[in-house]
């Protein structure tokens, strides 16, 4: 069968199989890794997802790379609460909005966790950096969220 | 009353074998909301589980998505299994170290499990993978925090996207593999597996593939031309193969080696 120009059967799976080996070595790789993030999923009602929604990376474009040290902005939001963070070379500085004292608690999905508190304006410091990826649990007095994953 | 209803709800679903697909719900009977005979209802749903695993036509993707978004940690394994070509292919493409590629797609696939129940519809998640992929792939470019490759042995792509390569070719080669891959993903599981193994180089043997599959050698070249028709007719190979007619009046990918 003969389609769009001779793209057969043959020529089709050559470029597949081509498709394929380029990427087969990293994808094995990652998939035990990758299987295991299931293990992440939260199933707590009470615990709101907080995502993503600014990312100071995500505008400053490739050609103009952040100079050394710049810091990168982050802002989780869920409906009651927001989670700014600061991602410097040798630590992370976060701000809960509303303000009010909380445990934060740093997560990888290596495992490892680290908890802090913030103080009653809600400005809380997490050094050293931690692995990547990363996300915070924060259990405040206005609720519980949990941050979207992100690699720093 | 009780029996009319029962006789209902056995016809209205009556068993269609390479017919019930995993996207159906077992469950939108309209007699479910009055009072039903339990024990009945349940035995029809067990009838339908088990016609989704002899039907190998439908894309098994819809039913991965949902059963994997209500705690079903094989159905996630097996979407990891069969996307993570696909979202390699998409966060290669920004040359990220081997080492960044698995952290950003690790990234991608742990943000998945929290927003699965959050994708409009199970046939989303392609979309979503490779949108998120790109841009996590762009964002770990711009925090300029990249390692580079420091062993060249160890680091290093192979190379498939050559310096002398035509541009435009080059964006051709990669839209399809990410078409192809696309495509190959939603396969159902017996053309999938047959088509990744006549892709292992050294190519296997006819008489190996039929062991490994457990299928008859003489079943193996009809198999593979339901497959290669079925992924050119997946939404992925469908757009790209419609791309392609758009690009170049005179038809489809020429050129290629």
């Amino acid at each position: 069968m003969t389609e769009r120009g001779g793209y057969d059967d043959e020529a089709l799976l050559a470029d597949l199989g081509e498709a394929w080996r380029d990427v087969a070595p990293v994808a094995a790789a990652l998939t035990t890794r990758a299987q295991a993030a299931f293990s992440w999923r939260t199933v707590d009602a009470d615990l709101e997802l907080a995502a993503l929604h600014f990312d100071s990376a995500a505008h400053s474009g490739v050609s103009s790379r952040a100079p050394e040290g710049a810091a990168r902005v982050l802002v989780f939001s869920s409906t009651p609460l927001t989670v700014e963070l600061e991602v410097l070379p040798d630590q992370l500085v976060g701000q809960l909005v509303p303000p009010g004292a909380a445990d934060v608690t740093v997560e990888t999905d290596a495992g490892t966790t680290t908890q802090v508190r913030s103080d009653e304006r809600g400005y809380f410091v997490v050094a050293p950096l931690p692995g990547s990826p990363m996300r915070l649990r924060c259990d405040t007095a206005t609720g519980r969220l949990v941050t979207d994953w992100v690699s720093l | 009353m009780e029996p009319t209803l029962d006789a209902r709800a056995r016809s209205a679903r009556p068993p269609r074998p390479g017919r019930i697909t995993a996207a159906v719900p077992p469950l939108c009977l309209p007699t479910r909301r009055r009072p039903v005979p339990t024990v009945r209802l349940q035995l029809v749903e067990v009838e339908l589980v088990e016609e989704v695993h002899v039907d190998d036509e439908q894309s098994p993707i819809a039913g991965l998505v949902t059963a994997a978004n209500q705690g079903d940690q094989e159905a996630w394994r097996e979407l990891v299994a069969r996307y993570s070509p696909l979202l390699v292919n998409v966060i290669r493409r920004f040359r990220l170290s081997r080492a960044e590629t698995e952290d950003v797609a690790q990234t991608v696939w742990l943000r998945m499990v929290e927003h699965l129940g959050s994708l409009r519809e199970p046939h989303a998640l392609p979309k979503w993978l490779v949108t998120t992929g790109r841009r996590e792939a762009m964002r770990h470019l711009a925090t300029g925090r990249r390692d580079w490759p420091q062993d060249p042995q160890q680091d290093v792509w192979p190379v498939v996207l050559t310096d002398d390569e035509d541009p435009a070719e080059a964006l051709d080669r990669a839209e399809r593999h990410q078409a192809l891959l696309a495509g190959l993903a939603e396969l159902p599981s017996r053309q999938r597996d047959l088509l990744v193994m006549l892709m292992v180089d050294p190519p296997l043997a006819y008489v190996e593939i039929g062991a490994r599959l457990g299928i008859p050698v003489g079943s193996i070249g009809p198999t593979r031309s339901r497959a290669i028709e079925r992924l050119r007719q997946t939404p992925a190979m469908v757009a790209y193969q419609a791309g392609v007619d758009e690009l170049s009046p005179s038809g489809g990918p020429g050129g290629r080696s």
